[in-house]
């Protein structure tokens, strides 16, 4: 029995109402009118929608997940949205549910301006010239540190994370779509063999390790900036956005580049086969394509954008202070790009990691 | 009967029907993302041979035990005073002693993180009393700011009913017990605890049964050391995406919830019984 077939008896059990998501059942206390967008938590704010609010007056509606895997859940169970945002790791999983329509390209209006080798991902090829994922923010996934407070042993490096001397000051992402890769990066398993038994038990293994010395692992970033911050941590894996926030409140932090490579990737947006509010899933999407939103994500976030005309107003300067190139691939392969995998995978990473992190 | 019968449809529409849905996955497995429908006990031998299961079941029991043990002894007093001492506008000293429940249960719990948090109150308190040098870490992301938060979220769950109970003692028994010599600490161990034990016994239980799959305070609060049953019930739903196993949780949970209320409400009866 599938998901939806199972969530359509229960409502034939009456009892629909009362369970979680639901078919056919959208973002509550929204406008019916609006797109709604199913997000990152952090991304549901005015700075991203600017052409959007302007044609239509108001913000899309927006609900946020923690992490990619959660969101597919819930949307497998039957909850429909507009406009979704996975990562390039997740992409052909979230193809492969049926879930999702190809976004046509010729419907939005910044396409000319998107950096051809972000469209270019393993699985992202609709047909017709068309694209499962227009791409949106790409980054980094490593380690920001306070340079006042974390004492430097030679290079910066993933093992800072893993720096008995910090113990219960260091931080991480609760979520194993992070977290499980750069362990593997950790236990230099190569990401083409992490779907194997050994590599499976190489990276428990530095997880484990590191667990002791992890005061709190959450899909709350700004639980993690405010503990860089306050001094209550010297160190976690963030994304790019933390250091950045942090360095412009005057914190002394810095994005680690680690000698082992950080982890890089490229997220983007689906359209849910379902949509209720089509044209203006479009106008999300476009409205996140602009140049305005790619100034915001660059200037104020330091995430990368998809819009090459949003990269021209930055100098070169900024641009490598900011850990970020007008050339992607310049950023990506020099990292460790995250590569997809199976559902089984997803669910056997999800169910160790989770015992990891409670101590077992 | 007919008066019964809404309140009894209800009842088979929102508890019984779900819960023997429940029951039904707890004895199917899952499989990618659908179900193997074939019934088995798997989940349930599962549950018994992984390590992680029986130990955040334990934890959660023992920390909404101490939660209930300190709830209902700090708010006995409070019933009491409001119960003996006030005896006019009673009811404007419950709506006080209730007022801070009226907000929101997550807004609580974040307050709690202000209060416990590194740079908190306490902390900050403590540091500018010069009491301490550096921030105390294990208030936040512990069982014991746990065990705080849910103490203090649930407290208007154990006045009430301590009150309601306090209240409906006749008064000349203690007096009869003055009378007889008895004094203050014997009087109360032999009238006023014994008769307000219903009270102590529904407030308990209104504490223990909820907060022991509560799943919003650890995840804030416990850090990885306190996180709960309620939390992996959650995660078998979310990213594990194990439905059956989450399903199987919950049924297990429940039954022992019920084992140790029904142990408690035993005890509570025995101690009655030699007391009077």
């Amino acid at each position: 029995m599938s998901r939806r077939a199972f969530t359509r008896s229960l409502m034939a059990a009456g009892v629909g109402m009362f369970s979680v998501p639901l078919a056919g059942r959208r973002a509550l206390a929204a406008s019916d009118d609006e797109a709604t967008f199913f997000t990152w938590g952090g991304y549901d704010i005015p700075e991203l929608f600017g052409e959007y609010k302007e044609k239509h007056g108001a913000l899309p509606n927006f609900a946020t997940f923690g992490g990619s895997e959660e969101a597919l859940t819930k949307m497998r169970a039957g909850y429909v949205v507009d406009v979704s945002h996975p990562c390039n790791q997740a992409l052909t999983r979230w193809v492969s549910s049926g879930l999702f329509q190809p976004v046509q390209t010729d419907r939005l209006a910044h396409w000319g301006d998107v950096m051809p080798e972000l469209v270019d991902l393993p699985g992202n090829d609709a047909e017709g010239g068309n694209v499962w994922m227009a791409p949106f923010d790409w980054g980094q996934t490593s380690v920001t540190y306070r340079t006042d407070m974390f004492e430097l042993e030679g290079e910066e490096s993933w093992d800072m994370l893993w720096d008995e001397r910090y113990k219960g000051r260091l931080g991480s992402l609760a979520s194993g779509g992070d977290a499980w890769w750069c362990g593997a990066i950790k236990a230099e398993v190569d990401f083409k063999d992490i779907d194997t038994p050994e590599a499976f038990d190489k990276i428990a293994a530095v997880m484990r390790e590191q667990r002791p010395l992890i005061r709190v692992y959450t899909d709350d970033t700004t639980t993690l900036e405010q503990a860089l911050a306050s001094g209550e941590m010297v160190a976690a894996m963030t994304w790019n956005s933390s250091a950045v926030l942090l360095q412009s409140e005057g914190v002394p932090v810095k994005f680690a580049k680690p000698k082992e490579g950080a982890l890089t990737w490229v997220c983007g947006v689906m359209i849910h086969k379902d949509a209720p509010n089509l044209d203006r899933a479009y106008d999300v999407i476009d409205s996140l394509l602009s140049v305005e939103t790619g100034k915001f994500m660059i200037g104020e976030w330091g995430y990368g954008h998809p819009s090459k005309k949003a990269f021209e107003l930055f100098d070169d300067e900024t641009l490598q202070g900011l850990g970020l190139s007008a050339n992607p691939s310049n950023i990506l392969d020099a990292g460790h790009f995250q590569i997809p995998q199976s559902q089984e995978w997803e669910t056997k990473m999800n169910a160790m990691f989770e015992e990891i992190k409670a101590g077992f | 009967m007919v008066l019964l019968s809404p309140a009894f449809g209800f009842m088979l529409v929102a508890l019984l029907v779900p819960f023997g849905i429940l029951l039904l996955m707890s004895l199917w497995t899952a499989q990618g993302f659908g179900f193997d429908t074939s019934l088995t006990l798997d989940n349930y031998r599962q549950l018994l041979e992984r390590p992680i299961y029986g130990a955040l079941m334990e934890r959660s029991l023992s920390i909404s035990g101490s939660v209930t043990i300190a709830t209902v002894i700090l708010c006995y007093p409070m019933a009491y005073y409001v119960a003996f001492h006030v005896h006019r506008n009673k009811m404007i000293w419950l709506v006080f002693i209730t007022l801070p429940f009226w907000t929101s249960y997550l807004l609580r719990v974040f307050a709690w993180k202000v209060v416990l948090g590194y740079e908190g109150v306490i902390n900050s308190g403590l540091m500018s009393l010069g009491l301490i040098e550096a921030p105390l870490e294990f208030l936040l992301y512990s069982q014991s700011a746990v065990v705080i938060t849910l103490a203090h979220a649930w407290a208007a769950f154990a006045i009430l009913p301590l009150y309601v109970s306090l209240e409906k003692i006749d008064k000349s028994l203690l007096e009869a017990a003055t009378d007889l010599g008895d004094g203050p600490v014997a009087r109360f161990m032999r009238i006023t605890l014994p008769l307000s034990l219903p009270g102590v016994i529904s407030a308990s239980l209104l504490i223990f049964i909820p907060t022991t799959g509560d799943y919003i305070t650890p995840a804030l609060l416990g850090g990885p050391d306190g996180a709960m049953i309620g939390n992996l019930i959650q995660k078998q739903f979310g990213p594990i995406n194990n439905w059956p196993m989450g399903a199987t949780l919950a049924i297990v949970l429940m039954l022992c919830i019920a084992v140790v209320s029904g142990i408690f409400i035993l005890l509570t009866m025995l101690v009655r019984r030699r007391i009077s």
